[in-house]
């Protein structure tokens, strides 16, 4: 009787005679999907992979898969915007996953660990490349370049290596030792760096195309935009960029008691709260209505608990120096925002002229890159330089990125944009071994594919801030990391979107024994018995697995 | 068969209480229980015994009869005794699963106290719950008293194992299942005899890496019901069998059908479950009265023993089926299969069918007599006949 019921009842392996395959107009197809915040990453990092490592407490490896994207997370984990987190697929079930406070963590171990980048391949490429500015576009093409085994020399204007990321961020947002703890873990790969160089002008940088089989011009935009109307020879002037790169040095700030900021994005708000922190009463005065201010919402929040006052939806026409100080004569306007980036219309409202009081004002209008000193070399576009989607400018061998190339002006952009333009430096000096897989064609794992029954609702673990109080007076920093079990806890709270987690799910719910687990990790569906039921993509907690029709 | 007049140790038990104590007896490792009246009392019994330790089932009661028979299976896809209990609505709720445990080929032993289903509702003695599960696969016997009660349950467990399908005891709601009556509770020794402990050919493990009723072709689906067919063809034996080896050791015999004074008789009873109790006591005074009547007692429905049955009634002038239970737009189900059975016999009976006793209402021994009167020289209609006292 076994023996009979073996051939109708019971299945031991895979038989001949169930070929339940020849049932099916679907089949499940297992790869991994890009999350939607994989999508959103400006270094297009692998989140979902890195925090599935958190979770499981591997937090080198988690750092591994960080960097290979982004030598910075530490960094990245203070300052990026985290475009990541608005695109968050469990925003829809409760409160997006603190991404950013999870790489500041992986970062901030890193350094504690002492981990270091391995040594570049033995067998590199003999060719070398010029990298000209070491903000964070230019020290994420070092990185990836010297990864790769070609020589990269640094040519950078200032004594300190780091450019926005050192002379443009305060200390309370990013600390000083970890810039510099990532920044010396690429220069110890080998990059050979000159300071207080600036290369100046088409001669410097055919010199350098002559020495170099490439050249990577990433100089930012550190040019300060003038205010119209406003002698910055005036004593209770100051440019923004000059109180910023004074203050982080360390230098004495000789402004008045009560100082107005007039501007209103993330420049402007680093320079007020700095201002606040030198014991200064500070003023913000903004363009934009206060829901419109482009400073990020975080900062303007933090801003306004530290005792800085918003002047909103408003324009200054003069400023006089008066018996007791300045007289700021301004007017309300109607803002309205233009179709490009940064482009904004305004109309002044009538007989709404008004009149504040200030020891002096700091213009922090925004900052333009110096396209002047590649005239007749490089092609401008608009404000910044001219290049295809390969960041190259069309002077043969030179590419550019970050600032002076982009209007797309966060950190984290720029460190993408540096990844990039390696990869393309790459192909252009070494083909053989630049070219990359061609990118997969995928769409993005979106909400609907996420089992949400094997995620139960979880409260977002938020970084915390210091007390306003602790936070006046120095210049610590005022978001604090996340601990080890709220890294733990918050990271499992990623629903891995796209992202096979290996829970065998699929494996066990499979009806007809189709799947079968592979050595080494991973699973395979036998196309002759999988009938197309689909329970494993049912049951799949992260959308690793979708149907896909016959045809 | 007088239990009073044996030497043994009795105790007056309720038909319910005695399939406990046969179930204790049998030894389940796993019984999932659902409460329903008339079935408590085993449930209430069970749980009774295992609190004072004298049993080692493990039993579950789960949010429904569905998940009881549910969990049945499962636990009996692994290779463990298993039993159950039920009545009524929860066996029509298990009646998806009761199609899986016989194709699953699971030995699961059920008890089912027949009871009237709803609407309206009610909970008289009535036999259609379980006579309408009768294409489902499984194994049916009926029994007239809380003595047979528990002898069949035992029996039960090992017809269920070595044909590998489900069986279903049946007894009457009340007049069985709350009668108390004196009942000989057999020896653990003597049982253990009768029915060693299980042990399951193929079954679930995740060792052994096999799976249970993966989807398959028609062919196959079609031979599994060849295989059914096969095993039950071996079910009247293992019963014959069964009831000889009981009697053996325990002096009551059992068969799949039972005939009392049937020989030379003129009119033959054929019923199921108490009623026989009730014909036994009109087929004495009939014969009395000098009317050769006598009762042919059905206690295996399915498979129906049509063989025996054939024989049985072969050569006798009038048989009267009494159905406890009523098939709307067809009649008394006991009536149709024997129709069935008897079908292009020579020297069938004139067969009656008389609907006596649906919904529970009482059927008197001077009611059988009287129906023997007026039936046993009448023409047999095809079509039911309902009767009232």
């Amino acid at each position: 009787m076994d023996d009979m019921q073996r051939s109708t009842l019971w299945t031991d392996a895979l038989s001949e005679n169930r070929l339940t395959g020849t049932w099916r107009n679907e089949t499940p197809d297992y790869r991994n999907l890009p999350s939607p915040c994989l999508g959103a990453c400006p270094v297009s990092g692998r989140i979902a992979d890195w925090i599935g490592k958190v979770e499981k407490k591997d937090y080198r490896g988690a750092w591994e898969t960080l960097v290979d994207n982004n030598p910075f997370p530490a960094i990245a984990g203070r300052i990026c915007h985290h475009p990541c987190e608005t695109a968050c697929n469990r925003a829809q079930l409760d409160e997006t996953v603190s991404i950013c406070a999870l790489e500041r963590f992986v970062g901030d171990t890193a350094l504690s660990e002492g981990w270091a980048f391995p040594a570049p391949p033995a067998n590199a490429p003999a060719q070398s490349v010029a990298i000209i500015g070491s903000g964070p576009a230019g020290l994420s093409a070092a990185y990836q370049l010297r990864r790769a085994g070609v020589g990269v020399t640094i040519y950078e204007s200032q004594d300190q290596l780091g450019g926005l990321m050192r002379y443009g961020i305060p200390a309370y947002r990013l600390e000083k030792s970890i810039l510099d703890g990532e920044i010396a873990r690429i220069i110890d790969m080998g990059v050979t760096v000159k300071l207080n160089t600036e290369i100046t002008g088409a001669a410097g940088l055919q010199e350098l195309r002559v020495r170099h089989d490439a050249v990577y011009l990433a100089t930012g935009a550190s040019r300060p935009k003038p205010l119209p109307g406003v002698d910055y020879d005036q004593p209770w002037v100051q440019d923004s960029a000059d109180f910023l790169a004074a203050t982080n040095a360390g230098q004495d700030c000789t402004l008045g008691a009560h100082v107005l900021v007039i501007g209103g994005g993330s420049a402007a708000m680093d320079v007020a709260r700095t201002a606040r922190r030198l014991g200064r009463k500070v003023t913000v005065l903004a363009l934009e209505p206060e829901a419109m201010l482009p400073a990020q919402r975080a900062e303007v929040i933090e801003a306004t608990e530290e005792g800085i006052e918003f002047v909103t939806g408003a324009m200054m026409q003069s400023a006089e120096p008066g018996t007791d100080g300045l007289r700021i004569r301004c007017t309300r306007v109607d803002f309205k925002r233009g179709t490009t980036r940064g482009a904004f219309n305004i109309t002044p409202v009538e007989d709404s002229e008004f009149t504040l009081t200030a020891d002096a004002i700091i213009p922090s209008i925004g900052q333009d890159a110096d396209l002047s000193r590649w005239q007749d070399l490089l092609a401008g576009d608009g404000p910044v330089l001219k290049a295809d989607a390969s960041w190259h400018t069309g002077l043969d061998g030179v590419f550019t990125g970050g600032d002076v190339a982009s209007m797309d002006r966060f950190v984290t952009q720029a460190i993408g944009m540096g990844k990039e333009a390696a990869r393309s430096i790459l192909v252009y000096i070494a083909p053989d071994v630049g070219a990359a897989d061609a990118p997969a064609d995928d769409p993005e794992a979106g909400f609907s594919v996420i089992n949400t029954a094997y995620h139960p609702l979880a409260e977002r673990n938020k970084p915390q801030n210091a007390d306003v109080t602790a936070r006046l007076g120095n210049f610590k920093e005022v978001q604090q990391s996340l601990d080890q079990s709220q890294a733990m806890t918050e990271a499992s709270r990623c629903f891995s979107c796209g992202t096979c987690t290996y829970c065998d799910n699929c494996y066990f719910y499979c009806p007809d024994m189709a799947i079968t687990k592979l050595d080494g990790g991973g699973y395979e569906i036998k196309s002759d018995y999988c009938k197309g039921c689909g329970l494993c993509v049912a049951e799949c907690p992260t959308g690793a697995i979708r149907m896909q029709e016959d045809l | 068969m007088n239990a009073l007049s044996s030497n043994k140790d009795l105790q007056l038990l309720n038909g319910n209480h005695a399939v406990a104590m046969g179930v204790k007896l049998a030894n389940p490792h796993f019984a999932p229980l659902y409460p329903i009246t008339p079935q408590t009392p085993i449930l209430e019994k069970l749980i009774a015994l295992q609190s004072a330790g004298e049993l080692e089932t493990e039993l579950l009661t789960p949010e429904s009869e569905h998940s009881a028979m549910a969990s049945a299976i499962a636990a009996s896809a692994t290779g463990v005794r298993v039993f159950t209990a039920t009545s009524s609505q929860g066996l029509l709720l298990m009646h998806e699963l009761l199609h899986f445990a016989a194709g699953a080929r699971t030995p699961i032993v059920m008890f089912n106290v027949n009871r009237t289903p709803a609407s309206p509702w009610g909970f008289w003695p009535d036999q259609i719950d379980s006579l309408s599960q009768r294409d489902t696969g499984w194994v049916q016997l009926y029994s007239e008293n809380p003595q047979e009660s528990l002898d069949t349950v035992i029996q039960a467990f090992r017809i269920a194992e070595a044909a590998q399908m489900p069986v279903m005891v049946n007894h009457d709601a009340f007049y069985v299942s709350h009668a108390v009556e004196p009942v000989e509770v057999p020896a653990q020794e003597t049982v253990d005899t009768f029915l060693p402990a299980y042990k399951a050919g193929l079954h679930l493990d995740p060792e052994l890496g096999r799976s249970l009723g993966a989807p398959i072709d028609q062919k196959s689906w079609n031979e599994s019901r060849q295989q059914m067919a096969a095993a039950m063809a071996t079910v009247g034996d293992l019963t014959a069998s069964a009831g000889q080896d009981w009697g053996d050791l325990t002096g009551r015999s059992y068969g799949p059908l039972e005939q009392y004074r049937t020989d030379g008789a003129d009119v033959v009873f054929v019923t199921m479950g108490s009623m026989c109790g009730t014909v036994r006591e009109a087929v004495d005074g009939l014969r009395a009265r000098g009317i050769a009547a006598g009762l042919l007692k059905i206690r295996l429905f399915r498979p129906l023993p049509q063989v025996e049955l054939r024989k049985a009634l072969a050569d006798v002038p009038c048989a009267i089926v009494l159905d406890r239970n009523y098939s709307p737009g067809v009649g008394g189900v006991v009536h149709q299969e024997l129709k069935a059975a008897l079908f292009d016999m020579a020297n069938a009976p004139r067969l009656h069918g008389l609907l006596a006793g649906v919904g529970g209402v009482n059927v008197s021994a001077e009611m059988i007599e009287r129906l023997a009167v007026e039936y046993r020289d009448a023409v047999a209609s095809p079509d039911p006949v309902w009767v009232e006292e």
